[in-house]
């Protein structure tokens, strides 16, 4: 069978178009959120948002056959708490990561959740005879690297499990 | 030290840049931000007063769009970038819901 049989073409064209996108836009506020406004949580909402559109415009099974790759039961009931634990265990695995940063910080004998941050530069020493080495290596990969960025991956991971669930869960009934 | 880092931070925050155009845009965008303002308020108005569940929706939606509109125009004015990722993350979110609301009112339900 064919998914999303019956929704109209615009809205399985725009949705498939529209889903790259809105992924993107989530990743670069995710990687942005450690100085600058966005951050895990708003990722994970747009992420979740993402999903949604998937939800709505193709149906349930679809994200349950292709994605997670669960098989459905011919009375069509079985596979629904599954992908349920998945979202489960995400939702997990990001509350242990985003609190594992903060115990990170009491290993170096700090408070928990103290935080601290480097900007990278690739050394252009072996590479200056290359045409703009300098822009290349030293402005276009410099890159900020924090371990807030860790505990925003965290906060990832825990608000898109939480709100897949909460999805799954309420649109299953 | 601490000096710096608060300078660091208005840097990024403050609302007190100047315009990222030309200074004769500036009443033009002042313009469009007070239209946008009252065309959102005459939707506020189809909100509360629309006979129908598809007038309430439709006018919602418009809302929305009327706000990344504001969003933008503000950023134009005071020249700082933040506020087109408000207006990204806004559009995108409305978009969603969008479809979310129109396939509750034609299908009944959102998710099959």
């Amino acid at each position: 069978m064919s998914y999303g049989d019956d929704t109209t073409v615009i809205a399985r064209t725009v949705a498939r178009i529209t889903l790259p996108l809105v992924l993107v836009v989530a990743i670069s506020l995710l990687f942005q959120g450690h100085n600058l406004p966005g951050g895990g949580f708003i990722a994970g909402v747009l992420t979740a948002a993402a999903f949604a559109l998937v939800y709505i415009v193709f149906g349930m099974e679809y994200v349950q056959e292709t994605i997670f790759g669960d098989e459905y039961e011919p009375d069509g009931s079985v596979a629904g708490p599954a992908v349920v634990d998945r979202y489960r265990t995400l939702f997990g695995v990001g509350l242990a990561v985003a609190a594992g940063t903060g115990l990170g910080a009491m290993a170096f004998g700090k408070p928990f959740l103290t935080h601290t941050d480097e900007v990278v530069k690739p050394s252009t020493e072996y590479v200056a005879w290359i045409p703009g080495a300098d822009f290349i290596f030293g402005t276009l990969f410099k890159f900020h690297w924090a371990t807030a960025f860790l505990f925003d991956i965290g906060v990832y991971f825990v608000v898109v499990g939480g709100l897949l669930a909460i999805l799954a869960v309420v649109g299953g009934e | 030290m601490l000096d710096a880092a608060v300078g660091d931070w208005l840097s990024v925050v403050a609302l007190t840049a100047g315009p990222s155009g030309p200074d004769w845009l500036v009443p033009f965008l002042n313009l469009g931000l007070f239209v946008a303002s009252a065309v959102t308020l005459l939707c506020a108005y189809r909100v509360v007063r629309g006979p129908t569940t598809p007038d309430r929706v439709v006018a919602l939606d418009t809302i929305g769009t009327n706000v990344v509109a504001i969003a933008v125009l503000w950023a134009m004015i005071r020249g700082r970038g933040l506020f087109v990722d408000v207006a990204l993350v806004l559009a995108i979110i409305g978009f969603v819901s969008t479809i979310a609301v129109a396939r509750y009112v034609t299908e009944g339900d959102i998710v099959e």
